[in-house]
């Protein structure tokens, strides 16, 4: 059964894939649908057999390569945390999976669409089923991979090219400290298997080696390597200026892996690798501060975006502050229960403003809505119940895990934990202002938009209708049900040691807290909500004043606080520079650059004087070969001569 | 004591030739001074008593390669003077890496005197002077311990002759050539024919 | 005279292909110049032949022509690839050189025995066969890069790798004769029993050996030897670079690989640092230098120099596990240059070939199948988890890492997240920019077999294979290993 959760989008990417041609859109649609649809179902009974069973299970699926020291097998882990996972990753992009039916009707490429999103699919569950950091490893690229190809799905757009390389290339980033991690992981410990890994992490701990001369705690580097990682592919501070990119997608995509997928495999990364980072307290300070950096960051950015989807965007990345800072605090129960019901709430926004755009003839700028509300009447509930959610009104999904969240950063005694509190708060009101701020400029006031494009609006066919209404349910819901398992008293029978906590358990001592702190979230979501009605139900010309009155502030938020322009400037243009300086020069600075440093002074000038006359390249060419040949004998002369 | 001489005066010989060689402005002196280190070179041969080898070396470098340097230098027209051109532009780099790599192969080289070859002699055995002829020896090498590399070079040769094949032969259109089967296919009756000239006509 | 024949069995692939040559030579010379096919064709069949001879001959080590020649597991691999390197190339380069006119039964007789060279290489057994070997192969090469001796950077680049070859092979020479000097043989077997003891070596061994090492890394284009090969690599036909950038590599790596760790591995302490200097000066050259190309044989041809530097990092480990990853790691660049060159001899305009990479762009509208076809080799080159590339560096860097050298494996991590840009660059102008004048239809069905094949084989298919590859690889390392 377990391999059929993992393989049913596989086989439905290879048929959807090689004979989309051949079989017909219909077809494919049904194919990828159906596989994925199937997988989500029994993903759901594996949810009842080992969330609620308490069973465990480890599948070898095959055994691969053995080479010296080296063996990778390929397996399936499956325990708590994977098959919650597994039920959000299934689940969410089953949905996504019907209303691209309704959403891509125009498109012709759709069997290419559905063969990526059934690929994507399966990269996301194999990184969740992984059973070594190998496995898991090309499940992340994987991941990365089809999220690139489907944000340039749309590739005739300029802005939908350039946000897939953006996107891939600072996924490179992050994954370049997977990588380190993963390297220095098989270093220290001779192997990749996860259970074999973490078994041996208390005798590793507190040991260090040394590089360079320097020497480094084993623990706190391996931790910190991964979470930069976690980092690339979950949007953090430093490195999420993708995600607001990515938007160019369609939405579809923006709800499947830019709110429920693979946003989150960052913080599972860091869930399932408690049992290391409970022995890294550095790594774990640098998770919370940056968890509640971007937290803040990227609310302040939502403040003033007038795309509907870049909101969303920021406040995912927002919400994805919240679970890193729980997982800071060592609350790892919090952070996938938020990643759970953030996943609802978050896909239903997204496809909500799918709603919506495909509803106003796509056009994104809030700027050139408003009023909505009596053309697409469904859609506004759904986007009510989303918003509700994400704020985190009482009694719905959002309410109990983001002020569950809150409340473990209070408790907490960890480094950064009161600097994650206060974000937090913080972060909370802005969320409920930006949140309204969407509602209100979208769904209320007078319409800014053209009159024919405005007339013409109309609700989503039920294909579309359908998943939005799935996931409402969900959002409205699931804090009730999952609360008492996933954060409540009923917490370790649940979990059933697939989350590792050194010490203790920080969400009792968030059950805890004074009332006051319980109080504090919704105070900050019901200011936040009034302020948004405030400016832009009451005083509609307030909030142009107040861009005018702080236009600084205002241009530093809209261009989100200049992150591209510095990266543009510190990494992009240098790496070209240094391409283009090695290519152009290279020739003849090769040989002063190989040229031993005593002497470089005359090196220099003479290779100058050189290089202005260069004639015959060849001559250059032996020349740097015989430099070559003489730096080596030296090296080796300066060496054998000392031994 | 006469052997020792003379070795020291061919091998003092072929050093400054070999020197000249590369020092002497006129190319063709080079070249002549090349075979003036070949010719001592030969004679250091006989010293050792290998005078097969020293014969090859005569007839075959200078008998054939060095001449054909010879005519080759003399029939291309380089200007030396713009080739030295850079020479005093690249003369100092150029001076620190040919002198490091010099003091450094000096540091091999006196390496030697402490630390004699320990493989020498895993070789096939060196055959006895008396018993068997330079010659005999010499062949006996190439067709049998080293066939494999002599054959080996015979297809390096060829390769060498295929390319300057590949690279330099042309067909000409126009040019007239010697068809043996035509000749030979030739008849008299194709070739002649008699015509009865009347005196005082003309044809 | 009780001399005995020299036992041909070991050597029969090499026998074969040398006398193959000759009647090959004699067909193209005493027939018209209509039998240039025929000669193609037939040159290709010899390869395959080679190739199974090669596995008649089987694993079982075995010296013969006085030490001179060596046949054993290790042998056994490198020449499976070489061939399959040539003979694939062979079977590409048709459509390329009748459009250019150059189409001449030379071509196949040269790339035979270039391909004899390599394999001669691969089982040499003493300096003097390692030198006889690398001539054969490399005066073959200078030919076929000057092949279209009409176009003046053809003969340019002929003449370039020429001057600069016989230099390679000056400094091959010098270091070969300063080891004979100072150990007294020439022979590897030999001289792996001086050395495997701990001997101390003299100072002149370690120096000759570095100067062989020079000339090496010349044929194997390591920098800071690399110079040439971008100039080379633009202006040979198109099918002579691609055979450049595969099957040579190859060989003389197997050289570099039998000297190092099969004849001089009890001196690894002290060469281990200069192949760690190789491979990092060829790795950063590769990443860097490529970043600014235009032209896709250049790029390839920087792409090659940052491969070799990153299959280093697996001999700079120094344990046989390092030369197994070096193996692996060699057999699916094979794959992936081969492939890539597919795809290059392919681009093709209606005024002839073109080798531009903004004639790449809108591939994927005009040619989806192609477009996808080099989107695997680019991710595959990138080293993209899930294509074969990527199990190679890891192998090569988990190798060095055991080794204990991670500053070097750091550096390779480095320079291919720089590398992933250009071959990332690629893709994109494919698939995302506006299309160019499109390509016309490839006529030749070889050219698309193998670039499917190869697609294959870089594809996320290569899961499965990789893991018989690996276990082969062993075999070879430890056949070389003792």
């Amino acid at each position: 059964m377990y391999k059929a959760i993992v393989f049913l989008p596989l086989m439905g990417f290879l048929i959807a894939g090689l004979f989309g041609r051949a079989i017909g859109t219909r077809a494919s649609q049904v194919v990828t649908t159906g596989s994925v649809l199937l997988s989500a179902l029994l993903s759901i009974v594996a949810f009842f057999d080992v969330a609620l069973g308490g069973n465990t299970y480890s599948i070898a699926v095959m055994q691969w390569v053995q080479s010296g020291d080296l063996v990778f097998d390929w397996a399936l882990k499956i325990d708590t945390l994977t098959v919650v996972m597994l039920v959000v990753v299934t689940l969410v992009s089953g949905l996504v999976h019907v209303y691209s039916i309704g959403y891509m009707s125009h498109d012709p490429h759709n069997p290419r669409f559905f063969a990526y999103l059934s690929l994507f699919t399966f990269s996301m569950l194999m990184l969740v089923t992984a059973d070594n950091f190998l496995q898991m490893f090309f499940g992340w690229e994987g991941v990365g991979l089809t999220s690139y190809l489907l944000i340039g799905f749309w590739y005739k757009r300029p802005a939908a090219n350039a946000a897939a390389i953006k996107a891939f290339i600072v996924n490179r980033i992050g994954d370049f400290g997977f990588a380190l991690g993963l390297f220095a992981t098989f270093m220290v410990f001779g192997t990749v298997h996860l259970d074999t890994i973490f078994a041996a992490v208390p005798d590793v701990a507190g040991s260090s080696f040394l590089f360079l001369g320097y020497s480094f705690d084993v623990m706190n580097t391996i931790c910190l390597l991964l979470f930069v990682g976690a980092m690339g592919k979950s949007a953090q501070f430093g490195l999420h200026t993708w995600l607001p990119d990515a938007m160019e997608g369609p939405t579809p995509v923006s709800a499947l892996i830019h709110a429920a997928t693979m946003v989150t495999a960052g913080v599972f990364l860091v869930a399932r690798c408690s049992p290391m980072f409970e022995y890294a307290p550095v790594a774990l300070a640098a998770v919370a501060i940056v968890g509640g950096v971007t937290a803040i960051f990227a609310a302040t950015v939502g403040l003033v975006q007038n795309d509907i989807k870049r909101v969303i965007a920021y406040s995912t990345c927002s919400q994805l502050g919240y679970m890193f800072f729980a997982l800071g605090v060592s609350a790892y129960g919090a952070a996938i229960f938020h990643l759970f019901t953030h996943a609802f709430f978050k896909a239903l926004l997204f496809l909500g403003a799918g709603a919506v755009i495909h509803a106003m003839s796509d056009e994104q700028d809030m700027r050139k809505m408003g009023g909505l509300r009596k053309m697409i009447p469904g859609t506004y509930i759904m986007m009510v119940i989303g918003t509700i959610a994400l704020t985190g009104f009482p009694g719905t999904a959002g309410f109990f895990s983001k002020d569950m969240v809150i409340e473990t950063a209070y408790a907490s005694t960890a480094t950064g934990s009161e600097f994650a509190f206060v974000m937090g708060i913080f972060a909370a009101l802005m969320t409920s202002f930006y949140s309204w701020r969407l509602m209100f400029m979208t769904f209320h006031g007078h319409t800014r938009a053209d009159e024919a494009v405005f007339r013409k609006a109309h609700d989503a066919p039920a294909s579309m209708m359908i998943p939005l209404a799935v996931l409402a349910t969900g959002a409205l819901l699931a804090g009730v049900f999952f609360s008492d398992l996933f954060i409540g008293e009923g917490r370790d029978g649940f979990w059933n040691g697939s989350l590792f906590i050194l010490g203790d358990d920080i969400i009792d001592a968030a059950h805890h807290v004074p009332f006051v702190v319980k109080l504090l979230p919704f105070i900050a979501m019901l200011t936040g909500f009034l302020l948004a009605y405030q400016f832009y139900i009451r005083r509609p010309a307030m909030p142009g004043a107040l861009a005018k009155r702080f236009s600084g502030l205002y241009a530093f938020l809209l261009n989100k606080w200049y992150f591209d322009e510095l990266y543009d400037f510190l990494f992009v243009r240098p790496a070209f520079r240094i391409g283009r300086f090695l290519w152009k020069r290279g020739d003849g600075r090769i040989i002063d650059g190989f040229g031993p440093d005593g002497i470089s002074a005359l090196v220099l000038s003479v290779a100058r004087r050189a290089r202005a006359l260069q004639s015959g390249y060849v001559y250059h060419y032996a020349f740097a070969m015989l430099v070559g040949v003489v730096l080596l004998v030296t090296y080796l002369l300066a060496m054998s001569g000392g031994a | 004591m006469i052997a020792a001489l003379s070795f020291y005066l061919f091998a003092t010989v072929t050093l400054l030739a070999g020197l000249m060689v590369i020092l002497s402005r006129n190319p063709v002196h080079s070249v002549l001074f090349l075979i003036l280190a070949f010719f001592s070179a030969a004679a250091l041969f006989v010293l050792l008593g290998a005078e097969f080898l020293a014969m090859v070396l005569i007839i075959v470098y200078v008998g054939a390669v060095a001449v054909l340097f010879l005519f080759v230098v003399m029939m291309l027209d380089i200007d030396y003077v713009q080739l030295r051109e850079g020479f005093a532009q690249y003369m100092p780099i150029g001076g620190i890496i040919g002198l490091m790599l010099l003091a450094e192969l000096i540091m091999v080289a006196t390496a030697r005197m402490v630390d004699p070859p320990i493989g020498l002699g895993s070789g096939p055995a060196i055959p006895d002077a008396d018993a068997v002829t330079n010659t005999e020896a010499l062949g006996r090498l190439l067709y049998t311990d080293y066939i494999y590399a002599f054959q080996t070079a015979g297809l390096v040769l060829l390769v060498a002759m295929i390319g300057a094949i590949v690279l330099t032969h042309r067909k000409r259109p126009g040019v007239k050539r010697q068809v043996i089967a035509d000749q030979i296919s030739r008849t008299a009756k194709d070739a002649i024919e008699v015509v009865k000239v009347k005196s005082g006509e003309g044809i | 005279m009780e001399q005995s024949y020299p036992n041909l069995i070991p050597a029969l692939p090499e026998l074969w292909l040398a006398l193959g040559a000759l009647v090959l030579l004699m067909l193209g010379v005493f027939r018209t110049n209509h039998v240039r096919r025929t000669v193609n064709n037939a040159a290709a069949l010899m390869l395959a032949v080679a190739f199974f001879l090669v596995f008649a001959v089987g694993p079982t080590h075995q010296v013969t022509f006085s030490g001179l020649f060596v046949s054993d597991g290790f042998t056994l691999f490198m020449k499976a690839l070489v061939l399959l390197g040539s003979g694939a190339v062979l079977v590409m380069s048709k459509p390329y050189l009748v459009d250019k006119d150059i189409f001449r039964f030379e071509y196949p007789v040269l790339v035979v025995t270039a391909t004899l060279g390599m394999l001669m290489m691969v089982s040499a057994n003493d300096m003097l066969s390692l030198y006889l070997g690398l001539e054969l192969q490399s005066l073959s090469l200078y030919v076929l890069a000057a092949f279209n001796r009409d176009r003046q950077r053809s003969t340019e680049a002929g003449l370039k790798y020429f001057v600069l070859g016989a230099l390679s092979s000056g400094m091959l020479l010098y270091g070969i004769s300063l080891i004979y000097g100072f150990s007294g043989t020439t022979n590897f077997t030999i001289l792996a029993g001086l050395y495997s003891g701990g001997a101390t070596p003299s100072v002149g061994v370690l120096v000759g050996l570095v100067f062989v090492l020079a000339g090496l890394a010349f044929k194997i284009s390591a920098a800071p030897f690399h110079m040439w090969t971008p100039d080379v690599y633009e202006g040979a036909p198109t099918p002579v670079t691609a055979f450049f950038a595969a099957a040579p590599k190859i060989a003389a790596m197997a050289l570099v690989v039998r000297l190092l760790m099969g004849t001089f591995q009890g001196l690894v302490a002290d060469w281990q640092q200069l192949v760690v200097f190789l491979s990092i000066a060829s790795m950063v050259v590769g990443a860097f230098l490529a970043l600014v190309q235009t032209n896709i044989k250049r790029l390839m041809a920087y792409s090659s120099i940052g491969h070799v530097g990153f299959a280093l990092v697996g001999l700079a480990a120094g344990t046989t596990e390092g030369v197994t990853s070096l193996l692996v790691y060699m057999a699916i660049y094979l794959s992936m240059t081969l492939g890539a060159f597919a795809c290059i001899l392919s681009m093709r305009h209606k005024e002839g070939m073109c080798e531009d990479i903004s004639d790449l762009a809108g591939l994927a509208k005009n040619q989806p199948r192609m477009a996808a076809a080099l989107a695997i080799f680019m991710f595959s080159l990138a080293g993209i988890p899930l294509l074969a590339g990527f199990f190679g560096k890891l192998l090569v860097f988990l190798a060095a890492i055991s080794a204990g050298l991670y500053t070097l494996a750091l550096i390779g991590v480095l320079a291919s997240v720089v590398g992933a840009f250009y071959y990332l660059r690629i893709v994109k102008i494919m698939y995302f920019d506006e299309p160019a004048d499109a390509f016309e239809a490839p006529e030749s069905r070889s050219i698309g077999l193998v670039m499917g094949v190869t697609a294959a084989l870089n594809s996320p298919l290569s899961f499965f294979l990789i893991s018989p590859l690996v276990a082969w690889a062993g075999a070879a390392a430890g056949a070389l290993v003792l």
